[in-house]
C-alpha cells in the first residue's frame, strides 16, 4: 500500500513538471500572439487580460507604409536564394567528398566544421568593408553571401550523413547498368537523399529567416529583412507593442508551423546529422 | 585507393563551388580583418587608414570595458550552458519514460522557442520584464518581491534576466538532441541494471550518462560556441547596458565598429574573441572528432 502511494506521488510530480515546462514554453509566445490582437487599451492592463474583444488594427498598422510587406518580401528572397545555393552546392560538395574515396575528405570535413568557431561579428566587420568597397552594400548580395557561407558547412556535414545511409550496392548496380557517376547521382542517389535535403533546405531557410547580425549592417532601407525591420519597430524610443507583436506573430508563425512537420529532423539537422531524430 | 584522373577532376569540380563560397565569405574576410586590425580607420574609410601596428591589440588589455566584456561573456557562457544542460538532460530523461506518442507531442510543444527569431525572443522578454505591465512583475508583486528584482534595467540583474531568456529559447535544442541520444541506449542495459537492483540515480550516473557521453560532448560543443558568440539576444534586450553590465565581446566589437567608428579596434576585438573561442573549444572539437572515428 505504501509503495503504491509513493508511486502515485511520483507520477503526480512528473506530470506537474511536464505541464509546468509546457506552460513556461508556451506562455511567452501566447502573450505576443494575444497582444497582437488587442486594442491599445487592453495591452497595458494590470493584471494581464486573457479575454478581450479581438481586433486586427495592429496588423493594419504593421502593413501601413508598406513596411512589413516589403520586409517580408526581402526576407523571402534572401532566405530562398541562400537556401537554394547552400543545399545545391552543399549536396554536390558532399557527393564529391564521399563518393570518390578522396584521401583529404576527412580534412575538408573538419575545415567545414571550423565554421562553428568563427563569431558572426568577426566575419561581419571585414565583410562589411569589402561589400561596401565593391559598391554592393544594401543589395541582396551581402546577406545572401553571408547566409550561404554560414549554412554551407552544416549542409555539407548533414548531406554526408545522409549519403552514408545510401547502400553502396545501389550505386554500383547503376554503374554496371552503364550509368556514369553523375547519372548515378541524379537517378539513384538523389531520390534517396531528397527527404533529407528538403529538411536541410527548411533548416537553412529558418536560419536565414531569423538571422539578425549580418542583415543589420549589410542591408539598407530597401532591403531590410524581417528581423531588422522588427528591431527597428522595437528600437525606437517608445515601443509600439501592438504593431511589433503583430509583425512578430506573422514572422514566427510560418516557421513554427513548418517546424511541427520537420520535428524529426530538428535534432539531426542542428547537429549536422551527428544524432538521429 | 588511387583515382583515375578524370574522376578526381570531377570530384574537384563538385567540391570547388562550395569551398569557393566559404573561402570568399569566411576565409578571405578573416585574412582581411587580420591585416586591417593593424590600422586605425572608420567604416568606409579603409583606404585612408593609419598603420598602428599592434596598438589595437594592446589597447584591448588597457580597456576596462573590453576586459569586463570578456568576463561577462565567460559568465554568460558558463551559466547559460550549465542551466541549459541541467534542465535539458533532466527533461529528456523525464520524456524518455513516457509513451512514445505523448513524448512526441510534448517534444513538438517544447521545441517551439527554438524556431523563434532571437530578435522576437528579445521583444517577448522585454514585454514580460516590463516593470509596470509585464507578467514577470505581476507575479513577483503577488509575492511582494517586485522591489527585490531589477529586471533588465539594473546592472545587478540584467545579465541574469538575459540568461533566463536564453535558457527559455535554447534548452529545447539540448532536450531534442539528448532525447535522440537516449534512444540509442539499448533497452537490455536498463533491464540488467534493474535486475542488479540499481536504483534510478545509480542507473543514471553509472550507465545512462556515460553511454550518451558523446552526445553530451556534442551539445556542449555546439551550445558552448553559440553562447560564447552571443549577440542577438543581448542586442534585442539591452544592447549591452545598463552600465555595460551585459556587454558581451561580440556586442562590444559591433559597437566599436558601427557606433564608435573604430573599425580597426573592432576587428582586433573580434579576432581576440575568436582566439579565446578556439582556445576554449578546440580540445572539445578534437575530442569529438576522435570519438566520431572510434
Amino acid at each position: 500500500m505504501n509503495r503504491m502511494t509513493t508511486k502515485t506521488a511520483r507520477t503526480g510530480v512528473k506530470g506537474l513538471i511536464l505541464v509546468a515546462f509546457a506552460l513556461w514554453t508556451v506562455i511567452p509566445i501566447l502573450m505576443v500572439v494575444l497582444t497582437s490582437f488587442k486594442k491599445q487599451k487592453d495591452i497595458f492592463t494590470v493584471p494581464v487580460k486573457w479575454l478581450f474583444v479581438p481586433t486586427l488594427d495592429n496588423y493594419g498598422k504593421a502593413f501601413a507604409n508598406g513596411d512589413f510587406g516589403a520586409y517580408f518580401l526581402n526576407s523571402a528572397v534572401v532566405a530562398a536564394v541562400s537556401s537554394l545555393l547552400s543545399v545545391g552546392l552543399g549536396a554536390l560538395c558532399a557527393y564529391g567528398l564521399t563518393a570518390f574515396g578522396i584521401r583529404s575528405a576527412g580534412l575538408l570535413t573538419n575545415f567545414f566544421m571550423l565554421g562553428k568557431l568563427v563569431p558572426a561579428v568577426t566575419m561581419l566587420l571585414p565583410l562589411f568593408v569589402m561589400i561596401h568597397a565593391a559598391g554592393l552594400l544594401g543589395t541582396y548580395v551581402g546577406p545572401v553571401l553571408a547566409h550561404t557561407a554560414v549554412n554551407l558547412p552544416f549542409v555539407v556535414w548533414l548531406a554526408i550523413s545522409f549519403l552514408k545511409d545510401v547502400p553502396p550496392e545501389l550505386e554500383q548496380a547503376a554503374q554496371i547498368d552503364g550509368c556514369s557517376k553523375m547519372q548515378a547521382f541524379w537517378r539513384i542517389v538523389m531520390p534517396v537523399i531528397l527527404p533529407g535535403l528538403t529538411a536541410a533546405f527548411i533548416l537553412s531557410m529558418q536560419y536565414s529567416w531569423n538571422e539578425l547580425v549580418f542583415s543589420l549592417q549589410l542591408t539598407n532601407m530597401d532591403t531590410y529583412t524581417l528581423p531588422v525591420g522588427i528591431s527597428r519597430f522595437v528600437g525606437s524610443v517608445s515601443v509600439d507593442w501592438g504593431k511589433s507583436s503583430a509583425a512578430a506573430t506573422m514572422t514566427m508563425m510560418p516557421i513554427i508551423v513548418i517546424g511541427f512537420f520537420i520535428q524529426k529532423y530538428l535534432a539531426e539537422g542542428t547537429t549536422g546529422g551527428a544524432v538521429k531524430g | 585507393m588511387t583515382l583515375k584522373p578524370a574522376r578526381s577532376y570531377l570530384a574537384g569540380f563538385l567540391v570547388l563551388p562550395a569551398v569557393a563560397v566559404v573561402v570568399l565569405a569566411m576565409i578571405v574576410p578573416l585574412g582581411y580583418a587580420l591585416v586591417m586590425s593593424l590600422f586605425d580607420f572608420g567604416p568606409g574609410q579603409e583606404s585612408s587608414g593609419v598603420f598602428v601596428g599592434l596598438r589595437n591589440y594592446v589597447a584591448f588589455f588597457h580597456d576596462r570595458v573590453a576586459l569586463g566584456s570578456l568576463g561577462i561573456t565567460l559568465i554568460f557562457t558558463v551559466a547559460a550552458l550549465t542551466l541549459e544542460l541541467g534542465i535539458g538532460i533532466g527533461m529528456a530523461v523525464l520524456l524518455s519514460g513516457l509513451p512514445a506518442r505523448l513524448s512526441k507531442l510534448l517534444r513538438a510543444i517544447y521545441s517551439m522557442p527554438l524556431l523563434v527569431s532571437p530578435i522576437i525572443v528579445g521583444l517577448i522578454w522585454r514585454y514580460l520584464y516590463d516593470p509596470t505591465f509585464g507578467l514577470v512583475y505581476q507575479w513577483l508583486r503577488a509575492f511582494g518581491l517586485e522591489h527585490r528584482f531589477g529586471g533588465l534595467s539594473e546592472p545587478g540583474s540584467a545579465l541574469f534576466s538575459i540568461i533566463v531568456a536564453d535558457v527559455w529559447q535554447t534548452t529545447p535544442f539540448i532536450l531534442l538532441v539528448i532525447t535522440s541520444g537516449l534512444a540509442t541506449v539499448p533497452h537490455e542495459v536498463y533491464e540488467s541494471a534493474k535486475m542488479d537492483g540499481a536504483g534510478f540515480w545509480r542507473t543514471m550516473i553509472r550507465i545512462t550518462l556515460p553511454m550518451i557521453g558523446r552526445v553530451i560532448l556534442l551539445v556542449t560543443l555546439i551550445r558552448g560556441t553559440d553562447a560564447f558568440r552571443v549577440f542577438d539576444i543581448i542586442y534585442a534586450l539591452t544592447g549591452g547596458g545598463p552600465a555595460n553590465s551585459t556587454m558581451s565581446l561580440s556586442i562590444y566589437a559591433f559597437k566599436q565598429g558601427f557606433q564608435q567608428y573604430e573599425m580597426g579596434y573592432a576587428m582586433a576585438i573580434s579576432l581576440l574573441t575568436m582566439l579565446v573561442l578556439v582556445i576554449l573549444f578546440a580540445p572539445l572539437v578534437r575530442k569529438s572528432t576522435y570519438m566520431e572515428r572510434s
